[in-house]
């Protein structure tokens, strides 16, 4: 929920159960102040009677809102107020009163005195008091409410702008990430620690990046030496077995120069440091690869089909895409069989290889992990370099082994 | 030709530079930015060897200058890194060509005697050894006289070999010349028994010396003897 709907809600509801309580407390007030007030008018009339009983003894009968009937004797009444309903016999509807009975006593003579009044007119003034006073309240939260509603507005315009800004910030984009500053105190403090922390994280991020650079320099460099000097020892007139070790470190020498730049290209990936910027039309891509790729097809007499049905693009860094062909080749070679077979096939978001080759225990799961080898000669990274290529690309790969071996590549749902 | 090779790593400059001296170069060194600098500023060139990562300064920069000064010379970058985002910047900057560490030194030769042909230093454009010609413009080979089809693997092995008459090297660095950079290879050297019987037939065929020597099966030599 958003954070303004939040706030709304929660203020309807407030607001509701605010009104509601005001009103219901503001009609049982309004009736107990117009109730004491009633009560404190019949005990008036109760002392006016008595006294007009007094001076003239004439006994006063006013039905229904005074009725005074002369008792034998005494009886034991004590003053008690009940509510009533009295036929009105003009409207021919009940109507409701408030009933005051009592005896007095007046020159030894005693009355049983019932003294009404209609509720009627109080309840009307109660109702119209509690009306007015829910209108007034309405209209005061209704003002305050839009009113801060539009203040909310402004206030989380700014907020809204550096959230975005915040969302599509990238690190490999070598940008620093700059926040509106509005006037309020807690917004600043929040841009100020997420501009520390992204500041922060990209020192880490470059330094990270400038490291696996210069391992590579590093590590390149004295290769090279060693790389040199045994070319130039290749190039005596060495006995057999001596140039065959020569020729064993030279190979040896540039696994371990192919393995170390293998293991950067990984955490380039990783570090997603290669730019998504073209599309890239894969059937147009596995062509130009078939091409290249034809005289290692023929040194095994490998056969190859290419199935294209529907082109299969993907939005993405070019040289990733290559190399992502590239080592799916590579591998459908390596771990072929001679005279066997490669099939390609391209449809609509689904690119498929498969090739013929000795059955293995790996599965979907282990297959793509890293070092993990068919054989002892591959570096057990190039499927792993796939894997991530994918990962990074929102593309999904899987393997199967049935009677081929097949890498299928599609694009991954979205969660 | 004369050529400039600024590297920093001195062991490799002195093995660059003796094996160039070797194939008739006449080398200079520079060890820092500074020196490269100097350098350039008061002798010409016709080729100059980079390293772009060197302790005080950066080759990118080097090139800056070279090309503000308009010097002729032909730039080959050595660089440790296989980005393409520096060969491409590199290659903007107006570098002829980009060679990744660790490089073999025939794949060296063969990169500069490119950058010469593509520059026509030296007005040639054919390469003769005996009866075998190649004329590196229109891509031919010519053995006895007559015209010789060559698949163009084949025509880049062969010119490979001619670059480096006398030189052993082994079957992956044939196959690695012949591949990109980005191709893992891994056990897949042996397209290259292919090419060069396919090379071998082509020229007996043609009336030509077989020059390819295999040593010990593991490596190749192009040589008279």
């Amino acid at each position: 929920m958003r954070f303004l709907t939040k706030i709304n809600r929660n203020y309807l509801l407030l607001l509701t159960i605010t009104l509601l309580i005001a009103t219901v407390s503001a009609y049982f007030i309004l009736q107990l102040i117009l109730q004491d007030n009633a009560k404190e008018k019949l005990f008036e009339k109760e002392v006016l009677i008595k006294n007009q009983i007094y001076r003239t003894g004439e006994v006063p009968n006013i039905y229904p809102i005074v009725e005074v009937k002369r008792e034998i004797q005494k009886i034991n009444q004590k003053p008690i107020f009940k509510e009533i309903h009295i036929n009105n016999t003009t409207e021919d509807e009940f109507e409701v009163f408030l009933e005051y009975s009592n005896q007095i006593k007046v020159r030894d003579a005693y009355y049983s005195i019932k003294l009404r009044q209609s509720s009627f007119e109080s309840e009307d003034i109660e109702l119209i008091l509690t009306g007015a006073i829910s209108i007034l309240l309405l209209t005061a939260f209704g003002i305050s409410f839009l009113v801060s509603k539009k203040i909310n507005k402004t206030v989380w315009a700014d907020f809204e702008k550096n959230l975005l800004a915040i969302e599509k910030f990238s690190f490999v984009s070598g940008r620093r990430l700059y926040l509106v500053d509005s006037d309020i105190e807690e917004f600043d403090r929040l841009n100020l620690v997420v501009e520390q922390l992204t500041d922060k994280l990209n020192a880490d991020y470059l330094s990270l990046k400038e490291f696996s650079e210069n391992a590579s320099h590093e590590i390149q460099t004295p290769l090279s030496i060693v790389l040199l000097n045994l070319d130039e020892i290749l190039q005596q007139d060495l006995p057999k077995e001596t140039f065959e070790k020569v020729v064993a470190s030279i190979n040896a020498l540039k696994r371990l120069s192919t393995l170390n730049q293998s293991l950067i290209l990984l955490t380039k990936i990783e570090n997603r440091q290669f730019v998504a910027d073209k599309v890239i039309s894969i059937s147009d891509l596995a062509k130009s690869k078939l091409t290249e790729f034809v005289s290692l097809f023929e040194a095994k007499n490998i056969t190859v089909e290419l199935n294209l049905e529907t082109d299969f693009s993907i939005k993405m860094n070019e040289e990733l895409a290559e190399i992502l062909i590239n080592n799916l080749l590579s591998n459908a070679i390596k771990h072929n069989e001679d005279n066997g077979k490669i099939q390609l096939s391209i449809r609509k978001n689904e690119f498929r290889i498969c090739n013929s080759g000795k059955p293995n225990s790996l599965t979907n799961e282990t297959i793509f992990s890293r070092f993990t080898k068919g054989d002892s000669k591959s570096y057990g990274l190039g499927l792993a370099i796939v894997r991530n290529i994918c990962e990074t690309n929102k593309l999904e790969i899987h393997y199967a082994n049935d009677e081929l071996h097949c890498f299928t590549i599609t694009p991954k749902l979205k969660n | 030709m004369k050529i400039l090779i600024i590297e920093d790593e001195i062991e490799l400059l002195i093995g660059v530079s003796n094996y160039l001296t070797k194939e008739n170069y006449i080398c200079e060194l520079a060890d820092t930015f500074q020196n490269a600098e100097t350098k350039l500023s008061v002798y010409e060139y016709d080729i100059i060897l980079m390293d772009i990562t060197l302790p005080d300064g950066n080759g990118l920069e080097l090139l800056k200058t070279i090309k503000n000064h308009n010097i002729k010379a032909g730039v080959i970058i050595i660089s440790a890194k296989n980005s393409t985002d520096d060969k491409i910047q590199g290659l903007d900057l107006g570098a002829d060509d980009y060679i990744t560490k660790p490089f073999q030194l025939s794949e060296l030769n063969s990169r500069i005697k490119a950058v010469i042909r593509r520059r026509h230093f030296d007005g040639n454009n054919t390469l003769v050894f005996n009866e075998i010609v190649i004329n590196t413009d229109s891509k031919s080979i010519a053995v006895n006289g007559a015209e010789i089809t060559f698949t163009k693997k084949e025509y880049d092995l062969l010119l490979f070999f001619f670059i480096n008459r006398n030189r052993v090297m082994t079957k992956e660095a044939l196959a690695e010349h012949l591949w990109d950079d980005n191709i893992d290879l891994a056990d897949n050297f042996d397209f290259i028994y292919t090419h060069l019987n396919n090379i071998r037939k082509k020229i007996k065929l043609a009336g030509g010396t077989d020059y390819i020597k295999t040593i010990y099966g593991m490596g190749y030599k192009f040589t008279e003897q």
